[in-house]
């Protein structure tokens, strides 16, 4: 990572933490400065960014965040079986607009059965869930026509929603830009590398501004730049009050969430009663 | 309408750009035809038809298993089943009507005598029943293999079955090869006028079964109730 993605990512985890727009860009500015006139590589300099922003926050505190709105999800006692295997039992969460809830846990313990269930593409044994406003599903791979491009995947989602062509394109091209992609090519999804192709599947779920953002482990395939580029992503949707629910096993990103909802069953007493465990206040 | 519209021209970009499929798909019809050339010209024609409906219901059966994934999102997107199931078969018969031009011209170049109107409209029973066909299969069966596998038995029972017993009307593809007969026979009207009324039943019940079958697939689930954004 050399000075200038350095900077990009120390920019990025300030957004994240909150920071003060102001504060944050004198931050970066001060540092840009010492890094031009003193040398060094960063990393010797100020350490990781990360480590760099948690010690800004520290000393400057971060702006408060904006207060979340009414309640666009909210999923109740969702239970779902298969065959004689339980793998989601009573699991609850409400979700405002503005928020961001992580559901984690162990592998095969239901968290892409959940996002489902709340999407309505499956049907749970027991259980409700109340959406409002639009919904937009990300799933974890899949989702997209090989032989098509980009463009037109843009134009087909853009379509359902009324859009004329030419917004459309710009719309996709605009967010998929948000994750440092250019989209515009003459490239088939089946030519596409793994990231790649995940940006587009999550471009295409975003692309019609839903209230409600689902996304199953959106991130594989991508490179850190692309990983700070997809939270930076999120939270710029979440302060434009997007309610997001985002399946993940990186528990490194647990900080940056309003709400953990934790699937992983208990050994030894059988289950967790699932529910909203903790995350940035 | 634009849905429905889109929906059909993103079917038909697919196949275009799938040009080992499209040359197979042309191929396919055209070693029917050749292969019994030099036999009878009743037996060429009918299987040219039957290459035709066999090509066209593979394209639709593939089509239909590769959108299986999409569909979902494009549901939540805005789509209505309909636009989407409607919106496909008509980007598939869009192909087939193409793909069926160079065989409609084949046997005339080929200084076939036979009733050319008859083996357009034999064309177009093969094509209108093949592709709701294919999508039923796709729609039923989620793996390719095993819809290939089930297209292929339907065929060679077509191929293999007597025309003249009763049986022989419960397959897909009966319609194509009574109106064969006209065309090549000069048989009286009774064999065009069975063989349109047989396609037409046919193909509006393959539909009806594709319909039923996305709007079970891609319903609203109960569990889930929308409210307007508060």
């Amino acid at each position: 990572m050399n000075a200038d993605d350095w900077l990009r990512t120390l920019t990025a985890e300030l957004h994240q933490r909150r920071v003060a727009a102001d504060a944050a860009r004198h931050v970066v500015a001060e540092a840009a400065t010492h890094l031009r006139e003193g040398g060094g590589d960063p990393w010797v300099v100020f350490g990781p960014p990360q480590q760099y922003a948690g010690a800004v926050v520290e000393s400057i505190g971060t702006a408060p965040g904006p207060r979340p709105g009414p309640v666009r999800l909210h999923a109740a006692g969702i239970t779902k079986r298969y065959g004689r295997r339980t793998v989601l039992r009573d699991a609850t969460l409400t979700v405002r607009a503005g928020q961001i809830a992580a559901v984690v846990g162990a592998n095969g313990c239901g968290k892409s059965t959940f996002l489902r269930i709340c999407a309505g593409l499956m049907s749970p044994d027991a259980g409700e869930v109340t959406v409002s406003g639009r919904l937009g599903y990300c799933p974890q791979s899949g989702g997209t026509a090989d032989f098509l491009l980009a463009d037109e995947h843009f134009v087909l989602v853009g379509a359902g929603q009324g859009v004329a062509r030419g917004p459309a394109r710009r719309a996709g091209r605009a967010a998929a830009r948000q994750l440092g992609w250019e989209a515009g090519g003459d490239v088939q999804a089946r030519h596409l590398s793994g990231g790649t192709r995940q940006k587009l599947n999550l471009t295409m779920s975003t692309l019609s501004a839903p209230d409600v953002l689902l996304l199953d482990e959106p991130y594989q395939g991508f490179d850190q730049g692309t990983y700070v580029n997809f939270w930076d992503q999120l939270s710029r949707l979440r302060d434009a009050g997007t309610a997001i629910i985002v399946v993940t096993h990186l528990l490194n990103q647990l900080d940056r969430v309003d709400i953990v909802l934790d699937l992983t069953p208990a050994r030894e007493t059988g289950w967790h009663a699932p529910g909203i465990q903790g995350g940035r206040p | 309408m634009n849905r429905l519209v889109t929906v059909a021209e993103m079917t038909l970009r697919e196949l275009l750009r799938r040009r080992g499929v499209l040359l197979l798909l042309l191929l396919m019809p055209l070693t029917f035809y050749l292969i019994r050339r030099d036999a009878y010209l009743g037996q060429s024609v009918r299987s040219l038809l039957l290459g035709v409906g066999w090509a066209v219901s593979t394209a639709a059966l593939f089509a239909t298993t590769a959108a299986r994934e999409l569909e979902p999102r494009l549901r939540l997107a805005g789509y209505r089943p309909h636009h989407l199931y409607l919106g496909r078969m008509l980007g598939l018969w869009t192909v087939g009507l193409v793909i069926s031009v160079p065989f409609f011209l084949l046997p005339m170049i080929d200084g076939a005598d036979l009733r050319y109107g008859g083996l357009a409209a034999a064309l177009l029973c093969s094509v209108a029943v093949a592709a709701p066909f294919g999508m039923l299969i796709g729609a039923l069966l989620p793996r390719e293999l095993e819809g290939t596998l089930l297209l292929l038995t339907v065929v060679t029972v077509q191929m293999l079955i007597d025309p003249a017993g009763s049986g022989a009307k419960l397959t897909p593809f009966w319609s194509s090869r009574e109106i064969a007969t006209w065309t090549v026979d000069n048989t009286d009207q009774g064999y065009l006028s069975r063989g349109l009324l047989h396609g037409f039943v046919v193909t509006a019940l393959l539909a009806v079964g594709v319909a039923a079958v996305a709007s079970v697939r891609l319903r609203r689930r109960r569990h889930l109730r929308h409210l307007p954004v508060g």
